[in-house]
């Protein structure tokens, strides 16, 4: 009976090396304003100076999301009174922002759809405030970072979809290599705007909620947030328009302040800042600095590889794994065999080790070179799992491993017939209890065999010899 | 201009105005509001706003860090009150 309407607003961090309008460094984790400078700490005559690398990614992400891009973007002053901004305004965008009227694709269970980007704007972070008793305490090395806020239309429905689009957009942003996209770490950051009516009678209050420091707590956030206007609504109360906070311990949102008394931030030019226009060179580095966006990506692992929907959603998950494994393919291994080790074993000892596939001494090469040696008969897969293992120890090459440890299968009937031999021999009783129809004791010689072999017998190898020796 | 206008942007502003001063700010800032006024009297139609008058071309700084004059600690030295290396004031919250 009612229809809601979500609209999301999200904040990444620009992977610069400094901040947006001073050459402090733009970092976490440092002591307590230690990358501060008369710039970024609001100290009167100060010049701010834009940073060219952020707003390049600023055009990338624009230009991924299909907006219009800004051919002469200005810069404003947003102000207010909050310590976390001691120069009492914040330098943003307002008339003419990066970009805007954009849209991004994004999968959404089994159906895709289109949500609209109102736009894409630049501006500088605020410091961290920690409010401790009467007191509060003041870190300006985030102040100044270089930010940039995208404002989507109320396009999406309940919280799955924000949810859906969250990790759609977090996905896309690592692609471009701008953001690393870590919301518990505040690199990206989501505020959401949810809003319901009766179906057909367009946009209702919009409510916005704050404080939404994953994907998870987006979700539920904006469903219990719809729940909640649902229940004023069949009551007849109005929703009225406010800002309220999402508390993920409780699981309820709770108002923050009403609207009424909303700041006015009385935007105007910035004097400091120059517009910026984009110049043709500068835009066909934005242009080479686009990738293959994630769904397309997933998509035509899909067709071009025979992947389910699951694999291609396993596989494109990361730039880099994907990447991996395309080359992975290229050189000569089977697609799903490239998906089940990356899935498994190679999972497992990432894990294991804490390294990350970038950084791990397994590179695409060596795992289509392990794969086709199982292929080729040359190992097990059983030893070939003991190859990856060694490849993370010792950094080697498959074959290397290999020769070196002398993991090589043996397939050759003979010298696993005399294998076989002496199994049998020291399980006479065994072997007089198969011949008397106790099938089932064929495999614990099958497994004796292994055994003795050390590992390396190939078992269909084995399984034919013990047949004809036994049962003859 | 109405006082609530004024005592809306003084709010704004942060400032604090007995009834006095907001009487002589009424007056003054009637005045200036109304040098806008003439301003706006200018058919401006079909002209793009101008932000800045003089700009010739883009001023970008490249991505690298900086060494500034001003050292961290001497601005921290500016602060009111400081705990370890934050600035100390009373809670906003």
């Amino acid at each position: 009976m009612y229809q809601s309407f979500i609209g999301l607003e999200i904040h990444i961090h620009l992977d610069a090396e400094t901040k947006a309008f001073c050459g402090c460094k733009a970092h976490f984790g440092d002591e307590e304003n230690t990358n501060v400078c008369p710039v970024c700490m609001g100290f009167p005559g100060v010049l701010p100076t834009l940073n060219e690398k952020a707003i390049q990614m600023s055009y990338t992400v624009a230009r991924a999301l299909n907006c219009k891009l800004s051919p002469n973007t200005k810069f404003e002053r947003k102000n207010y009174f909050y310590p976390d901004m001691p120069k009492n305004y914040q330098i943003s965008q307002f008339a003419e922002p990066v970009g805007r009227d954009g849209y991004i694709d994004i999968e959404i269970g089994d159906s895709i759809k289109r949500v609209r980007i109102h736009d894409v704007h630049f501006e500088e972070d605020a410091g961290k405030m920690i409010h401790a008793g009467d007191m509060s305490l003041l870190d300006y090395n985030r102040a100044g970072y270089p930010l940039l806020e995208i404002v989507t239309e109320p396009d999406l429905v309940i919280g799955e979809d924000a949810e859906a689009f969250l990790k759609s957009f977090r996905r896309l942003v690592r692609y471009l290599g701008v953001c690393d996209g870590n919301m518990e770490e505040g690199s990206m950051r989501c505020d959401a705007n949810v809003s319901i009516n009766l179906k057909g009678a367009g946009l209702g209050e919009k409510v916005e909620i704050k404080n939404l420091n994953s994907s998870r707590f987006v979700r539920k956030a904006l469903n219990y947030e719809i729940e909640r206007q649902s229940g004023m609504m069949d009551e007849g109360k109005a929703v009225v328009q406010e800002t309220r906070l999402w508390n993920e311990n409780r699981d309820q949102s709770e108002p923050m302040r009403k609207k009424e008394d909303a700041n006015d931030y009385r935007y105007f030019p910035e004097p400091d800042l120059p517009p910026f226009r984009p110049s043709e060179e500068f835009m066909q580095d934005v242009e080479n600095s686009l990738c293959e966006m994630p769904l397309v990506r997933k998509q035509r692992l899909m067709n071009s590889y025979g992947l389910s929907s699951d694999q291609a959603e396993y596989i494109h998950e990361e730039k880099y794994m994907a990447d991996f494994f395309e080359q992975a393919v290229f050189s000569g291994a089977e697609a799903v065999q490239v998906y089940s080790w990356l899935s498994s074993d190679v999972k497992k000892l990432l894990n294991r080790t804490g390294l990350s596939l970038e950084d791990c001494p397994l590179s695409a090469e060596r795992l289509a070179k392990l794969i086709s040696m199982i292929g080729d008969g040359q190992i097990s897969g059983k030893i070939a799992k003991k190859v990856l293992d060694y490849i993370f120890d010792e950094d080697k090459d498959p074959e290397t491993i290999c020769n070196e440890k002398k993991l090589v299968q043996i397939s050759d009937p003979t010298a696993i017939g005399k294998i076989v031999e002496d199994v049998l021999a020291a399980h006479a009783q065994v072997v007089e209890d198969i011949k008397a129809g106790d099938a089932r004791q064929m495999g614990f010689l099958v497994g004796q065999v292994m055994k003795a072999s050390g590992g390396n017998a190939a078992p269909p190898v084995v399984q034919s010899v013990l047949k004809e020796k036994v049962l003859g | 201009m109405e006082i609530s206008d004024l005592t809306v942007t003084a709010t704004l502003a942060s400032l604090v105005l007995d009834e006095a001063e907001t009487q002589k700010l009424g007056d003054e800032v009637s005045r200036m509001l109304s040098y806008f006024e003439k301003m706006s009297e200018i058919d401006v139609d079909g002209l793009e706003p101008t932000t800045h008058a003089l700009q010739k071309e883009n001023r970008l700084r490249d991505d690298r860090r900086l060494s500034n004059e001003a050292q961290p600690d001497e601005l921290l030295e500016c602060a009111p009150d400081l705990e370890d290396r934050f600035i100390l004031i009373p809670n906003v919250l």
